[in-house]
């Protein structure tokens, strides 16, 4: 005959690695949303570029790169994670705590890369036009990667804070 | 004027389907409300329905979201792909069987969830003495999120693949010596769906 459900009262009950996994599905998903998008909607410039000026299109990959990045900082959150995860001693804080810390790489990878789709197809549009606006689409590629960063630095701050007292 | 039909309500009409999210999220809200300020607010309790769903329940839903929505993925990059390759074949016909190469691209984001599915399909037992076991829970949540993770990571990664063989299809009827160029952007589009292979093997790989 099988024992009841055990109840729910302490501070490392059953359902915490439900949220800890829950932070590293959301690393992973949304900032695979982003790096897609930042992917397909620069390529569509790139493609549409490279018929007229196809010997600018090496350069003009730039967006498509630090769109792959963005997908990198959800790897590695989500690796950093779930390397923490155990199925017994794992507290409710962590829990929420390796959520936090998911969520926040996720979301500001999904917003991060869409920036880079959008700026990418549009500035190498540009630059098939204009070669001198190179640097220019760097520049503005820069910043919008960077706020990939910002939500990788948060998750690694919150992932040292993370604590197993039952 | 009498040439263009407008959706003109009278001025001040709204259509069910505009007033449909404003009327459910007040409903939702009304509900909460309702249950914090009559004391009755410890009912909605997360903790408890998550252990109430058993962990079969959780693993195998894992498994067949896993499989389900990486092969969507893989159906929704292959049906942009391919309309844009026929489409562009009708007058560059060359360039047919080399685009084929983006419709695989597509294929194998299917199959890294057919592996997935059958890896975690692996780790299944019906182990009825030990299911109330914080490993048992552990093994269903395990599961659960690893197969979303995978499944969703490979829908973005089709529809990515999709997007970019479409765009390679076009420009290569234009000059075929974009295509190569093109291709470098499908094979970054693929290694998203690599990274949800790689995070769905770790987080399985402890259960």
């Amino acid at each position: 005959m099988a024992t009841l459900p055990p109840i729910a009262s302490d501070y490392c009950p059953p359902f915490a690695p439900f949220f800890g996994l829950m932070g590293v599905a959301s690393a992973m998903l949304f900032s695979s949303m982003g790096a897609g998008y930042g992917t397909f909607k620069s390529g569509i410039g790139i493609a549409g570029m490279g018929t007229f000026r196809p010997e600018l299109m090496m350069k003009a990959l730039i967006p498509v790169v630090m769109a792959g990045i963005i997908s990198v900082y959800g790897l590695v959150i989500s690796v950093l994670i779930a390397g923490a995860l155990t199925p017994s001693s794992y507290s409710l804080y962590t829990g929420f705590v390796h959520l936090g810390a998911g969520l926040s790489v996720g979301l500001t990878g999904l917003a991060a890369g869409y920036a880079i789709g959008v700026v990418g197809d549009v500035c190498v549009r540009g630059y098939a036009y204009q070669p001198r606006l190179f640097v220019a689409m760097v520049l503005v590629l820069i910043f919008a990667e960077v706020l990939g960063l910002y939500g990788l630095i948060v998750g690694l701050i919150l992932n040292t804070k993370s604590s197993n007292l039952c | 004027m009498g040439a263009y039909s407008t959706r003109d309500n009278g001025g001040g009409g709204y259509s069910l389907s505009s007033l449909l999210p404003y009327v459910a999220i007040s409903g939702l809200g009304f509900v909460g409300l309702y249950m914090l300020l009559t004391g009755s607010g410890e009912q909605f309790a997360v903790g408890e329905f998550i252990l109430s769903v058993s962990p079969h329940m959780w693993s195998l839903l894992g498994i067949s979201l896993c499989v389900g929505l990486s092969v969507g993925g893989a159906a929704w990059g292959i049906f942009i792909t391919g309309a844009s390759l026929v489409g562009a074949g009708v007058h560059a016909p060359r360039i047919v069987t080399k685009n084929l190469i983006s419709i695989i691209f597509c294929e194998v984001v299917a199959i890294y969830g057919l592996i997935m599915a059958i890896v975690f399909t692996s780790k299944l037992n019906n182990d009825n003495d030990t299911i109330t076991s914080s490993e048992a829970y552990y093994k269903g949540f395990a599961l659960f999120w690893a197969g979303l993770t995978t499944g969703l990571c490979n829908l973005v990664c089709g529809v990515t693949v999709g997007i970019s063989g479409s765009s390679a299809a076009l420009a290569d009827a234009q000059d075929s010596q974009l295509f190569v160029k093109v291709l470098v952007i499908e094979i970054f589009g693929s290694i998203i769906g690599l990274f949800g292979l790689i995070v769905g093997l770790l987080v399985s790989g402890k259960v």
